[in-house]
């Protein structure tokens, strides 16, 4: 068996000694603690005593050279039972291919080697086998850390990730000198993670530039629309005192009303109605969900109204606009970012799809699907809160047929639907029960006038009354 | 020929100090106690008055002027199998006995793997306030609770003093046990019939005062001073809560935490000097633990970092009801002095 | 009487003369002072301690092959000192409790130590190895003097236990200068308490000769003290034995503390790490060659007839069985688990530490492979 001698540490953290000179030769017999060389090391010359008692086979360096603690010295051929514990030696195909083990099965080292890094037949890398507490040789390899894969005893920390999203730094404003994190305090910070607003983007009402809480709920439910219209106000009890209960104003509730109210004085709102036979959109929709190739795709009264209304606007784009006060401007927009009023567990929001009149009525009905789901779940991210252009209320689904709905603050119009109710109606000069809607529109009458408004209105009722008149708008 | 008191009483700090130690010493003939003075003399401070007349020399052992002896032959001792309770005479002259206490005493049963055991108490009469000459006023329990091995504990009150004495002694680990001299002359009530079983143990904190604005926590004789602080912000329509952590080492986070999260703001205030004291210790653990649950960084009121200034002058150094009122002000977002964060 | 220091280490004045019974070259002498302490050792004591000291020298001499081999971080040689370390344990009792310094290995060889006892801590795998109510000995001190004063806190509680056992305190003559040593020495003899200093003085501490610590000679501080006090030839293992003897009987009869300055020489280096080259001469070690401990007890009892080769071989024997045991106890050491550094800082529980604990044991669950979950 081959038994090798690596340069060990000789006096407290040494990485190298110089060979001053060897007093045995291949071929030489050896007894154990025999003096085999002399090294001179920064400290001392010390003699090296023979860790083996054998043959010397293998002598590597001279004397005058330097050798770094580690690196391979001498090997001797010693008597040991090694032919039968060396499974290696003699099964070179057997499974593990790593060269350490066939490395240790063929001979042994003086020391057990300390496994602190990865054993490698790489030459750069200086395994030190002392035991002695030196430093350790620096490795030529990059610094790994070690792979992690055991079961971890926490997720990820959601309190420190919580943190950093939402503090990012807005990417423009190149008036910005400084990138600063906003100012807030951790409870706040929490608050703006669970609504999904970035607090970079929050005006801060705090001394110092410190982002408040109330700051973070106002920003939150900035766009958000306040129908209130088709939820009845609870009637009112009599009050007296231990009759009463009280409901703080705080989170999503304050939030909605401050913008309600910044939407109901600012923007004067004119709503006019109309009430369509929509038997022929039922019947679209039916055959559209027999039809197997749309198989999964739930299309409803309200992607057909969506994108009744989607067409409309290309031709109305005055109700598509944005009245800039500050900057003196009207904007009109070349898309249409259809927002969607869903009343959730923690308010009403107001996520849009983004570039609705992009989306054909498939996608379109996915897209309205997605964003109920989102919204139903509390999901809703700032990027879907903020941007639309346009919205539509569906207070139908209560059973009521029209409102007087409130802009989604920075919009021109909203769509009210009401509830489809057969009812009597004329039809081809007789009277027929046939499914009937009625649609409520809320515009800005800054940026539309009576007609424009109506004409609108008229186009999307007409399509839902014959959808192939779609083909007419586009 | 022992006369154990019991009963109820009020008693001094000291008193209640001498009568955990006469308590000790009856119950366990292992008990020694060793020190500069404390025999004939009954201790400069009297803690240990009368303790010579009752057990003899052979327990009662008045030591040559030397701290390293002092602790040194104490270890000795231990090994032999006695429970040896160590006076150092005043906090400024522990430092010759600091090699024996920190290589020795903190390091014997981790060094041994558990064979060694050293059940040491080291009395330590300690902090300022008492117009003392120089070194007579020192505040070093930062550097034993940073040692790994030692228990610490300080105390602010008669009873505590007399149970968690007690308690120090039975503790199979070395304890430094920190008494206020300030307030070894004031009163309290003592159950001197307390079992140290069923007390409280000396691990843990005691919520001396509830409140629900900010949680103050402190130990020792700035137990007193927190409390005043706390009786002068009822007037301004604040509620403080008190925490007396009676223990440095460990520290009862349970306590703490629990009252972090329901008040949100945390000051720590000690005698000692700020850097680097127990207070940086205690909110580097709070704020991990309790990160968002903090309305207010939380703050320190401590000495200032200077050697512990001359008699006349140790007013200013001391942190009183007005710095920590001061401190309260500025977590709640009130008029302060503190200058502003440098952005 | 003026005492002029020297810088080498041959003794001027009859003060210095430490007490002789076995001369360099193996005559046997007679000294008044401690002849009744030594007529009555037969020969079968003088071959035990010889082969202890043949014992104590070839452990010494693995401890620094094992070194140089890569097996130990460190070791603190002791060849020189072994009839000091030996004689004095050989005479204590049994119960008797012994404070030894970092270089004691002989003393722990006579108490019992168990091969491994003398590498594991050098290896680094523990702080430190047997069990001192086993061997009656505390662990190994390495901040030096701190043990004096152990001794004597021990000394102390005998005292109180109104039991006969003797502590003995070993230490150097660089440990004298210490504050500890000088307060230990006050403390035993303000409460007279049975404590017998042992001083090894090998002339060197580290680089700085005996002349730096002591202007005076050491043996001669203890009566300052009020410490009865006696220089021995620290190589010569009658004169150690008769001395310790004598410092036993008077501490264990209720006489108080004893001193002895036993001198000798560090024949090797501070440590592994040293290089004395540096700060002696050759010369210097070559004279003390000349006195070593072992060539003059085995001379004196080949002239009685009791050392053959049959002898020879027999305790080379011994030796060589122990080292071969030291030398696998060290290559074939496992290291604890990682969590066990945790292990044993309080005797009872600690919530700071639990907590640590609890955190250090869910990070290396996180990790794969052995060192990960090893526990």
């Amino acid at each position: 068996m081959i038994a090798e001698f690596r340069l060990p540490d000789l006096g407290e953290g040494l990485p190298e000694a110089e060979i001053v000179h060897w007093h045995v030769a291949p071929g030489d017999a050896v007894e154990l603690n025999q003096t085999i060389a002399e090294v001179e090391t920064a400290k001392a010359i010390v003699d090296l005593p023979s860790p083996f008692a054998g043959v010397v086979r293998e002598v590597r360096h001279s004397a005058g050279d330097v050798v770094a603690v580690g690196e391979f010295l001498i090997s001797f051929e010693v008597a040991g039972a090694a032919d039968a514990t060396a499974p290696d030696a003699t099964a070179p195909d057997a499974s593990a291919p790593d060269p350490h083990a066939a490395a240790a099965g063929q001979s042994r080292t003086a020391a057990p080697a300390e496994v602190s890094a990865a054993p490698s037949a790489d030459d750069d890398v200086q395994t030190p086998n002392l035991v002695g507490y030196g430093a350790a040789p620096r490795t030529s390899a990059r610094p790994q850390r070690r792979t992690r894969g055991g079961r971890p005893a926490a997720g990820a920390d959601t309190a420190v990730l919580a943190a950093a999203p939402h503090d990012a730094v807005a990417p423009s404003a190149p008036e910005q000198a400084r990138h600063e994190r906003p100012r807030s305090t951790p409870p706040v910070r929490k608050l703006a993670k669970d609504l999904g607003v970035d607090l970079a983007l929050v005006a801060a009402s705090g001394a110092h530039g410190v982002i408040t809480r109330a700051d973070v709920e106002a920003h939150a439910l900035r766009a958000v629309d306040g129908a209130s219209a088709g939820i009845a106000a609870p009637a009112p009890t009599e009050s007296t005192p231990s009759r009463e209960t009280r409901i703080p104003i705080r989170g999503v509730r304050k939030a909605t009303a401050a913008a309600m109210v910044r939407s109901a004085f600012t923007a004067p709102h004119v709503t006019t109605f109309v009430t369509v036979d929509v038997t022929e959109t039922m019947r679209l929709i039916e055959a559209l969900r027999a039809d197997r190739r749309l198989e999964g795709h739930r299309i409803g009264v309200l992607a057909v109204v969506a994108k009744a209304v989607c067409l409309a606007l290309s031709r109305h784009p005055e109700l598509n606009s944005h009245w800039d006060e500050q900057a003196g401007e009207i904007v009109r927009f070349g898309y249409v970012n259809l927002g969607i009023a869903a009343a959730t567990e923690r308010g009403l929001v107001v996520p849009n799809i983004k570039d609705a009149d992009a989306l054909d009525l498939v996608a379109l009905s996915d897209a309205l699907g997605d964003l109920a789901r989102v919204a139903r779940e509390g999901r809703a991210g700032l990027d879907q809160l903020s941007g639309g252009t346009f919205s539509i209320t569906n207070f139908g689904v209560f059973g009521v047929d029209a409102g007087t709905p409130i802009l989604n603050p920075g919009e021109a119009g909203i769509l009210g639907l009401g509830a489809v109710r057969r009812q009597p109606w004329e039809h081809e000069g007789a009277i027929a029960l046939r499914e009937v809607m009625t649609l409520s529109l809320s515009f800005d009458h800054r940026l539309a006038d009576g007609e424009q408004g109506s004409r609108f209105l008229r186009e999307v009722a007409d399509v839902l009354r014959e959808p192939g008149r779609a083909m007419l708008l586009r | 020929m022992t006369s154990i008191a019991t009963g109820k009483a009020s008693l001094t700090m000291g008193k209640a100090l001498g009568a955990g130690l006469r308590r000790a010493m009856a119950d366990d003939e292992r008990v020694l106690v060793m020190g500069e003075d404390i025999g004939k003399l009954g201790g400069v401070f009297r803690i240990t008055d009368g303790l010579l007349d009752e057990f003899g020399t052979a327990r009662v052992i008045d030591t040559p002027l030397a701290e390293s002896g002092i602790v040194g032959t104490a270890v000795g001792l231990a090994l032999r199998g006695f429970r040896p309770v160590v006076e150092i005479q005043f906090d400024g002259f522990v430092y010759p006995a600091f090699d024996q206490i920190v290589c020795q005493v903190a390091k014997l049963h981790y060094r041994t793997r558990g064979r060694v055991r050293m059940p040491i108490t080291i009395r330590i009469p300690w902090a300022g306030g008492v117009g003392a000459a120089e070194h007579h006023s020192e505040s070093p329990e930062a550097y034993f609770v940073h040692t790994a091995g030692l228990r610490v504990v300080a105390v602010s009150n008669p009873q505590d003093a007399y149970t968690m004495l007690r308690q120090a002694i039975a503790s199979d680990d070395p304890v430094v046990f920190f008494e206020p001299k300030r307030l070894y002359h004031s009163k309290g009530a003592v159950d001197l019939d307390a079992h140290i079983a069923d007390a409280a143990p000396m691990g843990l904190a005691r919520v001396m005062r509830e409140g629900t604005d900010v949680t103050l926590l402190t130990y020792g004789a700035q137990v007193t001073t927190a409390m005043d602080a706390a009786t002068a912000a009822e007037d301004e329509g604040l509620s403080l809560e008190v925490i007396d952590l009676r223990s440095l080492s460990p520290v009862d986070y349970r306590t703490v935490a629990a009252s972090v999260r329901k008040t949100g703001r945390v000051i720590v205030t000690h005698e000692a000097a700020r850097e680097a004291g127990v207070a940086a210790e205690l909110i580097a653990s709070i704020t991990e633990q309790c990160f968002h649950y903090l309305e207010a960084p939380p703050l320190r009121v401590t000495g200032h970092d200077i050697p512990y200034p001359p008699a006349k002058l140790e007013k200013h150094h001391l942190p009183d009801l007005d710095r920590i009122l001061d401190a309260v002000d500025r977590v709640l977002g009130r008029p302060n002095s503190f200058p502003e964060v440098t952005p | 009487m003026t005492y002029t220091p020297t810088t080498d280490t041959e003794h001027r004045s009859e003060l210095d003369e430490p007490v002789q019974l076995l001369t360099p070259s193996g005559q046997r002498r007679r000294d008044p002072r401690l002849d009744e302490w030594a007529d009555d050792l037969d020969l079968a004591t003088l071959r035990g301690l010889y082969r202890d000291m043949t014992l104590a020298r070839r452990v010494d001499a693995e401890g620094v092959a094992l070194q140089r081999q890569g097996q130990l971080g460190l070791w603190a040689p002791a060849q020189g000192q072994e009839a000091i370390q030996v004689a004095s344990a050989r005479a204590c009792r049994a119960d008797d409790f012994l404070f030894p310094s970092y270089r004691e290995h002989g003393v722990l060889l006579v108490r019992g130590a168990a091969p491994a006892d003398l590498v594991l801590s050098w290896r680094g795998e523990v702080a430190s190895t047997y069990d001192p109510a086993a061997l009656n000995v505390a662990p190994p001190q390495i901040i030096i003097g701190a043990q004096t004063l152990h001794a004597v806190g021990y000394a102390m509680g005998i005292q109180r236990d109104g039991a006969d056992q003797v502590a003995v305190a070993y230490f150097g003559d660089g440990a004298t200068s210490q504050g500890d040593v000088n307060e230990a020495m006050v403390f035993a003899a303000s409460f007279s308490s049975p404590v017998v200093f042992v001083c090894s003085n090998n002339h060197w501490a580290i680089s700085e000769p005996v002349t730096v610590q002591a202007a005076h000679p050491i043996a001669d501080r203890a009566p300052g003290f009020g410490i009865p006090s006696m220089r021995v030839d620290g190589n010569d293992a009658i004169a150690c034995t008769a001395a310790m003897r004598w410092a036993l009987d008077h501490a264990r009869g209720g006489g108080g503390p004893v001193f002895l300055e036993a001198v000798t020489y560090r024949m090797g280096p501070h440590t592994t790490s040293d290089d004395p080259t540096r700060y002696r001469s050759s010369d210097e070690v070559d004279l003390w060659r000349a006195r070593d401990p072992l060539t003059r007890l085995e001379a004196l009892l080949r002239a009685e007839g009791a050392f053959d080769d049959a002898f020879r071989a027999d305790v080379d024997a011994d030796a060589l069985s122990f080292t071969t045991q030291m030398r696998s106890a060290a290559i074939d050491a496992v290291s604890a688990a990682p969590l066990s550094v945790l292990d044993h800082v309080y005797a009872e529980p600690h919530t700071g530490l639990e907590e640590q604990r609890h955190r250090f044991s869910a990070y290396l669950d996180g990790f794969d492979g052995d060192e990960g979950s090893a526990r």
